[in-house]
């Protein structure tokens, strides 16, 4: 009974992932690009979350309150983007279903090697201590109906919240889709959220080979294969690859697998066209999408976007594109810098009012 | 990386973490072969992608000093290990194959050199199931027994929010799965537990009564039988679930708790508090 429940949640998912992306990729004239607007869109769903969420939290609101206000805006941008985007995803979806046709045995490789990746991360049993904390966390908010007040490892009332997972909001999302479904937080966590990440860490591995391998079908299948082989191999308790098998529920695991992969596909982008103002506006959508997911990407990304775009800038010699890049890198070093403050006991948010 | 610290190792943490990090696979091995590859066979495009990244990265990232300049900012001791993430090995290695594999123009040549490049993979690594695959035993992704405990506990208890102390395992995944179980032990207790043991300071420690019920039950220390149950009056634990095994059963039994109910490999235990305790949510409404 919970298989056609854990299906239906991963669809629902990419529906509204394609419905943010759609408003944010399709440029007026040119043909969507279903792919990218999914994941455009997932971090542009964890974006704006990030700002309706970060209120109900501080003033200690309850959680239903959040989902009273959050499902409304998620249905009202779903229903425009049907309205908008309708053609504009059956063109996609013909467009898709004629390459499937082109190519049959090439999707099918496509299928077998994401499938498996989804079996595997589905149905496979693994302790990992911090879903103590991740997962317990979306229970707790669920059962207690507040955002992150209660200890999830103890159940106990805490008096201030905790910053390292303040700003992070996305399990928060997984919480608020629970309460309006009645789902256990396991099966959102573990499986629904687990399955979407796995396909959508793929969908950017295919748009990557896409862009390496253009117009090569075969290889771009290849790449994903090895890629796949490599993730299956490259395992010790620190790689991403381990992250993206045992701890896809994770927002670490989020950032350390989707949204590097997604940064670097921007980067090759950058590299075979010119950067538009769209193109940065994606790009810090990204940076910021991911400091909402998990508070590891406030310096990992940064870090990325540097080591990627700082000799790009040099030795293309656009140094105006200097500010763009620092705007992108901006949220996730003021976040690492709020932690350093809270740490240093500079501030600390009560969960109680304090006059 | 808990057992690692930039201020100790000063520049030879980079290396420490670096060989953590890889463990016995070598893939950085193969980026670095990618690497050289693209140098002597890519095209100008190619190069431009992966070459002044790579060097970037051993200038910011691989650089020995890069933590210990990071260190006086941020605490990067244990996480310092994922600034490696952003290396593109899982794209570089996978792309230098396919462009390995698209070297020959025949196909018998091309089957040989693709069964070389999954070997090379294979062998280059760990598997992700080398110690073997568990599968969930149902869609909760929670051992069964861990469901019935939590079944039992909520049929004997009085309250909504009965409050328990579980073996490690089951203290971490408890709460997952159920909620309304409420944890005498947090988990940055639980984790010293496994690893250190109790002084006698921390034993009689009346700030930390958690501290005696770990020193008891999990590292088997001596504590008084008093001192155990004003530890669990203190903490309102009224149930304690050990798995049969443990040697500690029959103390439980002779500091006075009894058995509601046990599972295939556990027992389910009692204290009776002296002063029954009802958790209750925090009511907020007056703040809004």
């Amino acid at each position: 009974m919970q298989i056609p429940v854990i299906v239906l949640g991963v669809i629902v998912n990419f529906i509204i992932y394609l419905s943010f992306g759609s408003f944010l990729t399709r440029k007026k004239g040119e043909q969507l690009q279903p792919l990218f607007a999914v994941i455009i869109g997932f971090f542009a769903y964890y974006s704006l979350f990030f700002f309706v969420c970060i209120p109900f939290m501080k003033l200690y609101r309850p959680l239903s309150y959040l989902t009273r206000v959050w499902v409304p805006v998620v249905a009202l941008i779903v229903i425009l983007a049907a309205v908008f985007h309708a053609k504009s995803w059956f063109d996609a979806a013909k467009r898709i279903f004629g390459k499937v046709r082109e190519h049959p045995v090439l999707f099918l490789l496509l299928v077998v090697i994401v499938s498996l990746q989804i079996f595997i991360v589905t149905t496979s049993y693994n302790f990992t201590l911090d879903a103590s904390y991740y997962v317990a966390g979306v229970a707790t908010n669920v059962e207690t109906n507040m955002i992150n007040v209660y200890d999830p490892f103890t159940g106990a009332w805490q008096d201030h919240f905790e910053m390292r997972y303040f700003f992070a909001t996305y399990p928060v999302s997984d919480a608020v889709v629970c309460q309006l479904t009645g789902i256990p937080a396991l099966i959102q966590t573990k499986s629904i959220m687990a399955a979407t990440v796995i396909i959508q860490t793929n969908l950017v591995y295919f748009l990557i080979a896409k862009l390496l391998f253009e117009g090569k079908g075969r290889e771009q299948v290849l790449m994903l294969g090895f890629m796949f082989l490599m993730n299956l191999m490259f395992i010790t308790i620190y790689t991403p690859s381990l992250f993206l098998f045992t701890r896809t529920y994770e927002g670490k695991a989020i950032v350390g697998n989707l949204s590097v992969m997604t940064v670097f596909y921007l980067f090759l982008l950058a590299v075979k066209e010119k950067k538009s103002r769209l193109y940065w506006l994606l790009l810090f959508l990204v940076c910021f999408g991911s400091t909402t997911v998990s508070s590891t990407a406030n310096m990992l990304i940064p870090a990325e976007v540097s080591v990627l775009y700082l000799p790009h800038i040099v030795m293309t010699k656009r140094y105006r594109d200097l500010i763009p890049y620092a705007v992108c890198i901006l949220p996730g070093i003021l976040l690492a810098l709020a932690f350093v403050a809270y740490v240093k006991g500079y501030f600390v948010f009560y969960t109680y009012p304090v006059w | 990386m808990t057992a690692l610290n930039v201020t100790e190792q000063g520049l030879h943490y980079l290396m420490l973490c670096l060989e953590l990090y890889m463990g016995s696979t070598a893939f950085l091995l193969l980026y670095l072969f990618a690497l050289a590859f693209l140098c002597v066979k890519g095209s100008r495009k190619e190069r431009r992608i992966f070459l002044p990244v790579s060097i970037f990265l051993l200038l910011m990232v691989y650089n020995p000093v890069a933590p210990v300049l990071l260190m006086r900012f941020f605490d990067v001791n244990s996480e310092y290990y994922r600034f490696f993430w952003i290396t593109p090995v899982v794209i570089l290695v996978p792309y230098a194959a396919v462009r390995v594999f698209g070297l020959p123009k025949e196909a018998g040549k091309k089957a040989v050199v693709l069964a070389m490049l999954v070997l090379l993979f294979i062998l280059s690594g760990n598997f992700l199931y080398e110690g073997g695959y568990k599968r969930a035993e149902n869609v909760y992704k929670m051992p069964p027994e861990l469901m019935e405990v939590s079944a039992l506990i909520h049929a004997d208890a009085d309250e909504e929010y009965p409050k328990a102390f579980l073996e490690y395992e089951y203290n971490m995944q408890m709460r997952q799965y159920d909620p309304k179980i409420l944890l005498t032990i947090d988990r940055e207790e639980y984790l010293y537990a496994t690893s250190m043991n109790y002084t006698e300071e921390m034993i009689h420690d009346s700030e930390h009564p958690q501290y005696r019920i770990l020193a008891a039950l999990i590292k088997y220390q001596g504590v008084e039988t008093d001192e155990f149950l004003s530890a669990l009056e203190q903490t309102h634990t009224e149930y304690v679930v050990l798995s049969k095994a443990n040697p500690m059963i029959a103390f439980l039994k002779e500091a006075g708790l009894h058995e509601v109910a046990q599972t295939a490999e556990r027992s389910i235990y009692k204290y009776d508090l002296k002063e029954p305790y009802v958790f209750e949510l925090v009511d907020y409404t007056p703040v809004y």
